[in-house]
């Protein structure tokens, strides 16, 4: 009988050594959790897990993709937020959920500055004013002098109230002192269509979804909305160019973990995510995208991007008067 | 003429391309890839769509990352097998256990389960998988000879046509019930707000979810499902005073009759045409396929009479029609590189991944691609159909089993189907609150099918209605505006249509008053 | 005056639809003004009604509200009118277990893993049916465990916990 229960306790053993959970000596030693608080499918969603491929390889242990979806995002990075900062669970954080949820939600449950340590930036895709094919504008300027003629008159698309395409029309409003009406969809895909069919005037569209539209001719593209032009769309001007100066918008993500996590475990995270985002294919992949590789690449230059990107929005969130419940 | 057979020829030789494959250090010579891949989605389908709450959704989400290695065709390939095969296998549960797999099936549930417990499984399973075979060949050709200008017609609707189909759509769910007209209606408005829970599209608002932030993207239509047809049903089985078997033991056969079979033809042609038609719009096009070409055959039919009792038309015609409308969704998404539904998205996705931008172009630069799809959608469709014929025996035996070994494991796999939409215990509370609903409605004499078809559309409905009174700057009569045909169009077929139901209601009334006097 | 109610189903299924309706007009329009100044604080904050070129949020639920809780009334005055079927007795015990056992899945699949909140869950649901013999219940409920487990953890891949939270690392994954 005692033989018996030394034998068991020597089976089980190995089972108790593993269930010890690292503390960052050694992390990772058990699977993580990567929220993604998107609906399976989207381009949050792919290079997640893409990502999440990747990482398997560098850090040995299974990176397993959760998709939360809800309340445009906020359900999934509130539940890292409010996570065990060890290092095993992560989330898909994006410029809606970091920079512009916090002002258009109000009672927002998590800070993107207190609650979260940003990790790494993975995609930044600029966005491109795209107009129907019957619009007499041929540029930035005669799109101006348009809607100053027919305030009221024109529409414009977005994928949702409070995303970066209908902000980016907000913004344009301002800068130019039109005034053109916001027509909100479920989703840029239905904007698109409506747009191809000549119902809505004009749209900011995320340029990857956009292109192939751009190139056949369905739609044609006044303007991209980042400093230096895309690499995607060389022959179109930058707003900035086109007189809107200073107009700096891309929809952006990455990866962010609970505020507490250790310092080692942030390093040797970012360190993968780099390592994952210069391997060829997964480059390859992100330009499939519409994504270049982003200049920042430290926690400490995300961190700072997300503190101004939140400024930036919550002001134009706050003169827009677009609001969340 | 001869341009599509030289283009079907491109598609039928990349589908049954021979292929060298490798797994795990072997190397296979020859080997017919693509079929492979069609057959294991189709298989995958099929399951999933047998299995109460399991979409094609979520496990075309789940298979996203194994297409990363698979060659772009065969990746496109096995995915739509999945989402043809799961209409196959949707169609199976509606019959056997009235649970509607897919949104397209809740109709098949009305007469389909109703022939089940008359002992007539075997048919009614037989005429759902040859209707949607004839229905899947027919629209596969549809897509292949017409899809640019098909592609073209969707374009032409705008919020003011969606909004006036889904009117039509509306008046033509309440001739699916068999009781009280007004009761019907209600129960049709009662869905439409049920569906309005959650977050506003064209304002932000979150609505009628008092801060339960589960509710923010509102009630799946998969709980509401599992709920009002599956719980529900499974109580109302079980509180028959005397221990009566749900199925009769009679099994009977297994193939149509010569008379099914006479019946069968018109309803499936029928449905096929709607189908295709319908399927093409982009947003509840097939839904509403399935129930039109209900409502139509009802209308339409000498046998309206058996209608809910388990009238074979009844399940001919809405399955031709949901399976033409799934081939039918694909064009959009091919020609235009715009996703008709949530699956449509996922295979934008996937095509993403590949690292091709869907869009018109993807006909001129890639050929083999599109092509090789529209072949292989016919060959899965014969796939379905030689899998599920024989399989026929095998659901009727399982019909034999007794109840009380049946129930529990139906709600087993209903339970584990709502669990896995968000992981949360939630959506199974909503589940039990909805079965409680759905016994209610039934005790007082209302019918769950109007209320869940009102469910789905009513946010689609809501949607389109704001957008189009925006676009219109506050006009209401852009709706019959000379200058939109299509609109008006339907918003006359509705009103043609209310007053062809009301008016046997309204005689019979006034018979009953005349013969008081 | 006694109200002779000749169909009680009628009655009821009209009072269910106008409870709803005059609900979600409440709900989307929120409480009246002189109703809170009553109460104190805002009770149910509702939503915009807009007007009818730019629709509020409230607009469509309250119309459709409006409509609903019109047609519960002539269902009720119809109820008065026609004969109708009576309400059939309302059976509890199946209802209650069979809800009992999808909650309780539902809340201890976590805590539990998959496999003990299946047997939890056949156990209450044959609970509720006519029958109950321990030995075949028992049965089923294992047969039924290890299929799910198999087709939906290990098949379909889906993120299930197989084993109880007290058990640290499970032989299952």
């Amino acid at each position: 009988m005692a033989r018996l229960l030394v034998l068991v306790w020597l089976a089980a053993a190995p089972f108790f050594a593993a269930a010890q959970s690292g503390h960052s000596a050694g992390w990772p030693t058990r699977p993580l959790r990567l929220i993604v608080p998107y609906a399976a499918g989207g381009p949050v969603d792919i290079s997640a897990r893409l990502l999440a491929a990747k990482l398997q390889e560098d850090l040995g242990q299974p990176v397993v993709p959760d998709n939360r979806p809800g309340a445009g995002g906020n359900i999934g990075v509130d539940l890292v937020a409010k996570s065990a900062p060890d290092g095993y669970a992560l989330v898909m954080s994006a410029i809606a959920t970091l920079a512009i949820n916090p002002s258009l939600y109000p009672g927002l449950p998590y800070d993107p500055l207190r609650d979260l340590r940003h990790v790494a930036l993975l995609v930044q895709v600029p966005n491109v004013l795209i107009v129907t094919n019957d619009l007499p504008a041929k540029n930035v300027q005669e799109l101006i002098v348009l809607a100053k003629q027919r305030p009221g008159k024109l529409d414009f698309g977005s994928g949702s109230t409070g995303s970066t395409g209908h902000l980016a029309g907000e913004m344009f409003k301002q800068m130019t002192g039109t005034y053109m009406v916001h027509i909100p969809y479920k989703g840029s895909a239905p904007a698109l269509a409506d747009m191809m069919a000549g119902r809505v005037h004009l749209m900011f569209d995320n340029l990857a979804s956009a292109l192939p539209s751009i190139r056949t001719g369905k739609v044609r593209a006044l303007a991209t909305t980042t400093l230096r032009r895309s690499s995607f769309l060389p022959e179109a001007p930058t707003l900035d160019e086109s007189g809107l100066k200073g107009f700096d918008m891309t929809t952006w993500w990455g990866v962010s973990a609970p505020e507490k996590t250790p310092q080692p475990v942030v390093e040797r995270l970012s360190a993968a995510i780099l390592k994952a985002m210069d391997a060829p294919d997964f480059k390859e992949r992100l330009r499939g995208m519409g994504s270049d590789a982003p200049a920042i690449r430290t926690p400490e230059q995300f961190t700072a991007f997300v503190s101004n990107e939140l400024r930036v929005y919550s002001a134009l969130v706050k003169r827009s008067g677009a609001k969340a419940d | 003429m001869e341009g599509i057979f030289s283009n079907l020829a491109i598609g039928f030789v990349e589908v049954f391309k021979l292929q060298a494959v490798t797994m795990g250090g072997f190397t296979l010579q020859h080997v017919p890839f693509n079929i492979i891949m069609c057959l294991i989605g189709c298989l995958l389908g099929t399951l999933i769509g047998v299995l109460p709450g399991i979409g094609p959704v979520a496990t075309i989400a789940m298979l996203l990352p194994v297409t990363f290695n698979l060659s772009p065709i065969a990746a496109l390939i096995m995915l739509a097998g999945i989402y043809y095969g799961a209409q196959y296998g949707g169609s199976t549960t509606a019959i056997l256990v009235n649970i509607p797999g897919e949104s397209s099936s809740v109709v098949t549930c009305l007469d389909g389960y109703q022939m089940a417990r008359q002992g007539r499984a075997g048919p009614a399973l037989a005429t759902a998988a040859i209707g949607s075979f004839f229905a899947g060949c027919v629209s596969t050709l549809v897509v292949a000879m017409f899809a640019p200008p098909l592609a073209e017609v969707a374009l032409k609707f705008g919020p003011a046509e969606y909004f006036s189909l889904m009117v039509l759509g509306l008046v033509a769910a309440v001739v699916l019930a068999h009781g009280s007209l007004i009761k019907a209606i209600a129960m049709v408005i009662l869905g439409l707000l049920l569906g309005l829970v959650g977050t506003d599209v064209n304002s932000g608002v979150l609505r009628f979810a008092f801060g339960i932030s589960e509710l923010a993207d509102g009630i799946g239509f998969v709980t509401v499902a599992m709920g009002m047809f599956g719980i529900c049903e499974i109580i109302a089985n079980l509180e028959q005073k005397e221990h009566r078997e749900v199925f009769t033991s009679s099994v009977g056969r297994m193939m149509p009759s010569k008379e099914d079979w006479k019946r069968m033809v018109a309803p499936v042609l029928r449905g096929t045409v709607l189908g295709s038609a319908l399927g093409i719009l982009p947003g509840g096009g097939a839904l509403l396929a399935s129930f039109g070409a209900y409502t139509l055959e009802k209308k339409v039919s000498k046998y309206a009479h058996e209608f809910g009792k388990g009238a074979i038309e009844g399940v001919a015609a809405p399955e031709s029609a949901n399976n033409a409308g799934a081939q039918t969704s694909f064009i959009p998404l091919l020609t235009l590189g715009i996703p008709s539904n949530a699956v449509m998205a996922l295979m934008i996705g996937a095509m993403m991944i590949q690292g091709i931008a869907p869009g018109p172009q993807v006909m001129t630069e890639r050929p083999q691609l599109f092509w090789g799809m529209i072949c292989s959608m016919w060959v899965g469709n014969l796939m379905l159909v030689i899998l599920n014929l024989p399989l026929i025996g095998m659901w009727i035996k399982l019909l034999t089993v007794p109840y009380r070994y049946l129930y529990p494991s139906i709600l087993l796999f209903m339970a584990i189907g709502v669990f896995s939409i968000s992981n949360q215990p939630f959506d199974c509370f909503l589940m039990a609150c909805f079965g409680l609903l759905g016994y209610i409605c039934v005790k007082l004499g209302c019918e769950p099918a109007p209320l869940i078809l009102g469910f789905i559309l009513g946010p689609l409905m809501e949607e389109n209605l704001r957008r189009a009174m925006l676009l219109s700057r506050g006009d209401p009569w852009v709706f019959i505006s000379p200058s939109k045909p299509i609109s008006m169009g339907f918003l006359i077929a509705a009103t043609a249509l209310l007053v062809i139901i009301a008016l046997p209601a309204l005689r019979k009334k006034r018979e009953e008053v005349f013969v008081e006097e | 005056m006694k109200i002779k109610v000749k169909s009680q189903q009628d009655w009821w299924a009209g009072l269910m639809f106008i409870a709803f309706g005059v609900f979600f007009i409440v709900v989307a329009l929120g409480t009246p003004e002189f109703f809170d100044k009553l109460v104190g604080s805002r009770l149910i904050p509702g939503y915009q009604m807009g007007s009818s070129v730019r629709m509020g949020p409230a607009y469509f639920p309250v119309v459709l509200g409006g409509i609903l809780a019109a047609l519960g009334l002539l269902v009720v005055l119809d109820s008065l009118v026609e004969e109708g079927e009576p309400v059939a007795t309302f059976h509890f015990r199946p209802l209650i277990w069979i809800g009992l056992s999808s909650l309780a899945f539902a809340y201890l699949l976590k805590p539990l893993g998959l496999v003990l909140a299946s047997i939890i869950l056949v156990f209450i649901s044959a609970y509720g049916g006519h029958e109950f013999k321990w030995k075949e219940v028992g049965v089923m409920s294992v047969v039924l465990a290890v299929f799910s487990v198999l087709v939906f953890v290990k098949g379909l891949a889906l993120p299930f916990p197989v084993c109880p939270d007290f058990i640290e690392v499970c032989p299952i994954r």
